[in-house]
């Protein structure tokens, strides 16, 4: 879909960070804010996670109270003053919400049925806790928003996904504004699950770097506020979706087409309807999880479409795979290079895989930008692309 | 406030309890009988929950050679192998490498788009609106796209370990919808009646969907909250 809607407010929080500003000048410094799995769970086997700071006291989440609640909250309370702004601009009705998780509650699950914390099978689990949504109604009560709400889930395009549903409901006139949001704890399901498909890197992850060894997980939530294109919004804009791309693989559940088809068509998807031709992308945020076949099949894709060397970015590197949330926290970090004008470091890049012909940068670097293709894919071949652009 | 209007050309329906819709209204029960779902080759059948094969079974009913964009909803989603991936861990600190593959809510999404080759979109709508933010979603992909969509909605029983939504009977149903200038079915947002407050079982709304698509008669069917005070409906017009 050709959008141009803008994006009005923008909130992060991850490993980094619990703080939007913050998290931004740890990206862009090159901070690393990976810690040994053990500090959140013991693990088996080797491997670091991007752990959230200062997750606990400090956040009211009493109508859901799970770990991913907390984390929602952790971005979502960042994002008041500019959902306030929408809702005078529109009223609350026309103000959506679309929420995007992957895991959701699956960590709270775990801490019912944990043995070792008093679980047992007698004793029943809150299912609202565990469901995608939990948090959809409480956060839309505090935002005071009485749209649209719904819940999308498809692992690790999931906000990308939902950032389509919003647009949707704006071009089709069902909302004028509406709040995005993702979030995504770590668990040990997840972190088990990733070690078992051969996944997870022992040590912090190195995207497109020719000793990488898989994916580090991390959590996070990423929040913005998509709203139609008026004199009001403009004035408050950070940046404009141009164009959304999506298509599948078609080729295996987890294992991406080694030719990326799926990268491909929605990149180009999202060019074609952004009414942008390759030449005019400055930066690309990859997906970039560090993983031998993904990191090979996303670059074939951005070979394929871009005749020319783009400069590549790839923010895992510094937040960990925050799986649902993994889109919109890079499109959060990418609306932060727009403003800069400059490019994140990928870490730990040194030495690059030469042979997969992208040109990733490894420092932080000051650049003319104005169009940036930012890429989630994820399992079931679910692939996505967001062209967003300065204001 | 009419939202789409819309060409409904294909439907299908599965119940583990009943042998058509119009026995789920009928309050027909039948020998519990699980899906079939030949969408799926043999190799990719290995560890498929129950809501995977449902969303299968009624795709594989509806599905043409020309492939199209598809939402997949599910209030529930992947909830038997989230249950049993926990088990497994807390039992030998071990997880299925299969299983966990097939455990995010997209994973009929995945399958489908490989069993039938198609590079087409796919999308999941969950929680507890499910079925009507999957309607919604469906209805303005194709008034977007201007091609027909694939709706696929299912769901299995919650295990017991959950106190939540009880329910023993896992169902699933599939829609090909299209816009048309010269509609039989109109999709709406409407100011919620006095008892939806209440959850609608998706085990009756979708059997009612069914025979309303199959049948001639002029009728709506509500699909559950989409805003506050609001619900979406779906409304046949009626044969002329």
């Amino acid at each position: 879909m050709a959008s141009g809607h803008v994006i009005t407010g923008a909130a992060i929080a991850n490993c980094l960070a619990a703080d939007t500003q913050a998290v931004f000048e740890r990206a862009f410094a090159g901070a690393e804010a990976f810690v040994p799995a053990g500090e959140f769970a013991e693990f088996p086997f080797a491997t670091v996670v991007g752990l959230m700071p200062k997750l606990d006291g400090d956040i009211d989440v009493s109508c859901t109270p799970t770990r991913v609640a907390k984390i929602a909250f952790a971005s979502a309370r960042q994002l008041q003053p500019a959902v306030r702004g929408a809702i005078e601009r529109w009223g609350p009705a026309r103000v959506g919400y679309v929420f995007a998780s992957s895991t959701g509650g699956l960590e709270q699950t775990e801490r019912h049925l944990d043995p070792r914390r008093g679980g047992t099978s007698g004793a029943r689990v809150c299912y609202a806790d565990h469901s995608i949504d939990a948090t959809v109604p409480a956060i839309a009560r505090t935002f005071g928003i009485a749209g649209i709400c719904s819940a999308v889930s498809t692992a690790c395009s999931s906000s990308f996904k939902a950032l389509a549903t919003a647009t949707r409901l704006i071009d089709r006139d069902l909302a004028d504004a509406v709040i995005v949001g993702s979030a995504d704890s770590l668990c040990r399901t997840t972190v088990f699950g990733f070690h078992s498909l051969g996944l997870l890197a022992p040590t912090a992850t190195r995207p497109f770097s020719r000793d990488r060894a898989g994916i580090t997980l991390g959590e996070g939530s990423a929040y913005v506020v998509l709203e139609r294109s008026s004199t009001r919004a403009v004035a408050s804009a950070l940046a404009r979706v141009r164009g959304l791309g999506a298509a599948t693989d078609a080729f295996h559940h987890t294992s991406p087409h080694p030719e990326g088809i799926g990268g491909q068509r929605c990149m180009r998807e999202a060019l074609h309807r952004a009414q942008l031709e390759p030449q005019h992308i400055d930066c690309i945020s990859a997906h970039g999880t560090g993983t031998t076949l993904n990191d090979a099949s996303e670059a074939a894709a951005i070979e394929r479409v871009f005749a020319r060397r783009v400069p590549v970015m790839a923010t895992k590197s510094a937040t960990g795979h925050t799986l649902g949330s993994a889109g919109l926290t890079a499109l959060v970090l990418a609306i932060e290079s727009l403003r800069r004008q400059e490019l994140a470091p990928t870490l730990r890049l040194t030495p690059l895989d030469t042979a997969l012909g992208v040109d990733v940068v490894d420092r932080r670097t000051a650049a003319p930008l104005r169009h940036i293709v930012v890429n989630a894919f994820g399992f079931g071949g679910s692939n996505a692309s967001v062209v967003v652009s300065q204001p | 406030m009419t939202i789409a209007q819309l060409e409904i050309a294909r439907a299908s329906f599965f119940s583990t309890h009943h042998a058509c819709a119009a026995d789920v209204v009928a309050q027909r029960t039948r020998t519990v009988t699980q899906p079939t779902y030949p969408l799926l080759v043999a190799r990719a059948r290995r560890f498929t929950s129950l809501v995977t094969q449902l969303h299968m079974e009624v795709c594989g009913a509806v599905v043409s050679d020309e492939p199209m964009p598809a939402v997949f909803a599910t209030c529930h989603g992947e909830i038997q192998t989230a249950e049993t991936l926990i088990a497994d861990l807390f039992a030998s600190t071990v997880v299925s490498s299969a299983r966990f593959a097939l455990s995010v809510h997209n994973t009929a999404g995945g399958l489908y788009s490989v069993a039938t080759s198609s590079t087409e979109p796919t999308t999941t709508m969950t929680g507890g609106n499910a079925v009507a933010a999957g309607w919604l979603e469906a209805a303005l992909i194709a008034l977007e796209t201007g091609r027909p969509t694939l709706l696929s909605i299912a769901d299995e029983p919650v295990p017991a370990v959950f106190r939540g939504p009880e329910t023993t009977v896992g169902v699933g149903a599939a829609f090909v919808l299209a816009p048309s200038t010269n509609p039989v079915f109109e999709l709406s947002i409407e100011p919620s009646r006095a008892d939806s407050h209440m959850a609608p079982d998706t085990v009756v709304t979708l059997a009612r969907l069914v025979q309303l698509v199959e049948g001639g008669a002029a009728a709506t069917v509500s699909l559950g909250a989409i805003r506050q005070g609001h619900q979406l409906e779906l409304r046949r017009r009626g044969d002329a």
